[in-house]
């Protein structure tokens, strides 16, 4: 997110004119009508139907006001629970796993040569194909008896897993398979702002001596912090959200160990119709993203406050 | 830029060796899984199950693909419905975005509302579309636009309107407005000015924004899930489905996973210049 546009005091902007605003308005309202159909109505209702009791399967209309009843109910459901602190390890663990990683390969791939750019626009190819499509590949490489990691291990004799059997292994593959998809996001994020440092700091760093750990640990990162934990607050909210691999993946499996909040959600709404559960569900699922996202952005901006008063 | 490599790596000859292999080894990383579908996509049927069968298949077959695209399936049909939502939604979503953040660059309206209103095209980033999803559902059956192109499309075009509008927004801050002041002062609206002067000078950010868009639309499965259920069904809902309804059958899934692998990585290589602004301008201003 940047900085809202300052308006400028002294010229006087060429949108001042009359006439031009109702047609700038007139510009604005389909794009505004769209959100307002398809997420903001939607948001609002999910929100009323959370205080309603609604099963779906049984009537085709919402039934009786019950207030906070749904979320009393989903807070002590066991499977809840469950999948919420999967979820949690999922995002926190997917997080730091592809944030070190981008954050690696954006520093190794730095540089405008030919063989670097090209490093990086194959190295980007994991988050631009649908997480679905990443969720069968990786079933397919992990596959117990047929999968080639397997039979790699297998023929080096080693013990050959059944990734997707176990609930800790699989818990750990979909944390990998996650992190591998979206380490690409983290590197070309951050690639781009380590091109747009101004040199001559790095260079008069390395003038005075300090070397390039030191100019990395000392200039290089404080200078990107705001990017580093832009890009976090990113990565840790859709984590949070992970669903699409889990279906062509576990299916939540084995037994319910690798359910993502979302996929439980998905699962009481659309596949149980328990749509106020899922509802009262789903508005806690954003409650916990909105507190990350504002954590994040507050932290965010104390540091470049604190950086502009260290200067 | 000049600088001689990245900081803290590549000092040395040792150093650029130890740079080069790293990467060999995260490309290995980042492209194997490629490799293994396509290959398994080629994979005799019996070659899988055969123990130690390697990387690359014995034998080459086309039979998978065959019977992915056979008579009797419906993967044209659902390659063509992703089309079809791929495309409208990227019309739609860059044109409206366009217009808004032109609008939002422009306009100054009372009580901060331009702030507002940038931040409601903000905050659908941030929250589970599994919310959306279920009530989504719920209308699209009021309406009787269940299993449309219209609702998946419609859905897909709320997702990314706010990508566009806040790529594009930082986009038309930035041109220099002398152009259109001087536009202005001949006389010339602010549709003109925005078809004639602002889309021109805008063409590689319309270029990213459209990339970013057809990548999401492509890749997107939970909304077209939920609303659409063979007649608008896109192909990652029917990639989702291929474990359940036939067992583990690898040969067909890798094949109709490369179907819809393969055109977007083609793609990504053809846009790549596109591509990485859209998604860093995304992202960071998104």
């Amino acid at each position: 997110m940047t900085e809202p546009p300052q308006p400028d005091p002294g010229a006087r902007p060429p949108h001042r004119r009359l006439g031009d605003t109702p047609v700038l308005i007139l510009f604005l309202l389909p794009a505004l009508f769209i959100l307002a159909v398809a997420q903001f109505l939607p948001l609002a209702q999910s929100l009323w139907i959370s205080l309603h009791d609604w099963v779906l399967a049984r009537s085709p209309v919402m039934g009786a006001f019950v207030g906070p009843g749904n979320y009393t109910r989903v807070l002590g459901d066991a499977q809840f629970l469950a999948s919420t602190g999967f979820t949690l390890s999922l995002a926190l663990a997917s997080t730091v796993l592809s944030m070190a990683l981008g954050l690696g390969l954006a520093v190794l791939t730095t540089g405008e040569g030919f063989r670097m750019k090209l490093s990086r626009t194959l190295l980007l190819l994991p988050m631009v194909i649908a997480p679905v499509a990443v969720g069968t590949m990786w079933r397919m490489i992990l596959a117990a008896r047929v999968g080639p990691l397997n039979q790699t291990l297998a023929s080096a004799g080693l013990p050959a897993p059944n990734w997707f059997g176990d609930p800790v292994l699989a818990q750990v593959s979909l944390i990998v398979i996650d992190a591998w998809q979206w380490t690409p996001f983290v590197m070309i994020v951050l690639a781009a702002a380590l091109t747009s440092l101004p040199a001559e700091v790095i260079r008069a760093a390395e003038v005075d001596g300090a070397g390039r750990w030191t100019t990395f640990r000392l200039i290089v990162f404080p200078l990107i912090l705001p990017v580093v934990l832009l890009v976090a607050m990113f990565r840790l909210i859709d984590a949070l959200m992970t669903l699409d691999i889990v279906f062509t993946t576990t299916g939540g499996g084995p037994g319910f160990a690798t359910q993502t909040l979302s996929f439980w959600i998905y699962q009481q709404g659309l596949r149980y119709f328990n749509v106020s559960y899922a509802a009262a569900a789903s508005w806690l699922l954003l409650a916990a993203c909105m507190a990350m996202a504002a954590g994040f952005l507050v932290w965010r901006h104390r540091v470049m406050h604190w950086q502009r008063w260290e200067r | 830029m000049t600088t001689a490599g990245p900081p803290g790596v590549g000092a040395s000859a040792a150093g650029r060796a130890a740079r080069g292999l790293l990467i060999l080894l995260a490309l290995a990383v980042a492209l194997g899984p490629f490799a293994v579908l396509f290959l398994n996509s080629l994979r005799p049927a019996d070659d899988f199950l055969r123990p130690g069968a390697g990387l690359v298949p014995d034998a080459i077959t086309f039979a998978h693909y065959a019977e992915v695209f056979g008579p009797g399936s419906d993967t044209l049909r659902f390659l063509a419905n992703s089309l079809i939502i791929t495309t409208a939604t990227t019309v739609m979503a860059v044109s409206l975005g366009a217009l808004a953040a032109y609008a939002l660059a422009r306009l100054r309206l009372p009580f901060r509302l331009s702030l507002v209103i940038g931040l409601a095209f903000l905050v659908v980033r941030f929250y589970p579309k599994i919310t959306v999803a279920l009530p989504y559902y719920l209308i699209m059956r009021d309406l009787g636009w269940l299993d449309t192109h219209a609702a998946v499309i419609l859905a897909h075009v709320s997702i990314t309107v706010p990508f566009v509008v806040w790529l594009l927004l930082g986009f038309f801050e930035e041109l220099p407005r002398e152009i259109e002041l001087s536009a202005m002062l001949d006389g010339c609206g602010p549709v003109r000015r925005f078809v004639q002067i602002v889309l021109p000078l805008s063409a590689p950010a319309l270029g990213a924004a459209a990339v970013l868009t057809a990548f999401l639309s492509w890749n997107e499965f939970l909304m077209a899930s939920s609303v659409a259920s063979d007649a608008a069904k896109t192909l990652p809902v029917r990639v989702s489905s291929f474990i359940t309804d036939k067992g583990t059958a690898w040969g067909p899934m890798s094949a109709m996973g490369t179907v819809i692998v393969l055109p977007v990585m083609l793609f990504a290589l053809v846009t790549q210049r596109w591509l990485a602004r859209g998604l860093t301008a995304g992202a960071v201003k998104g």
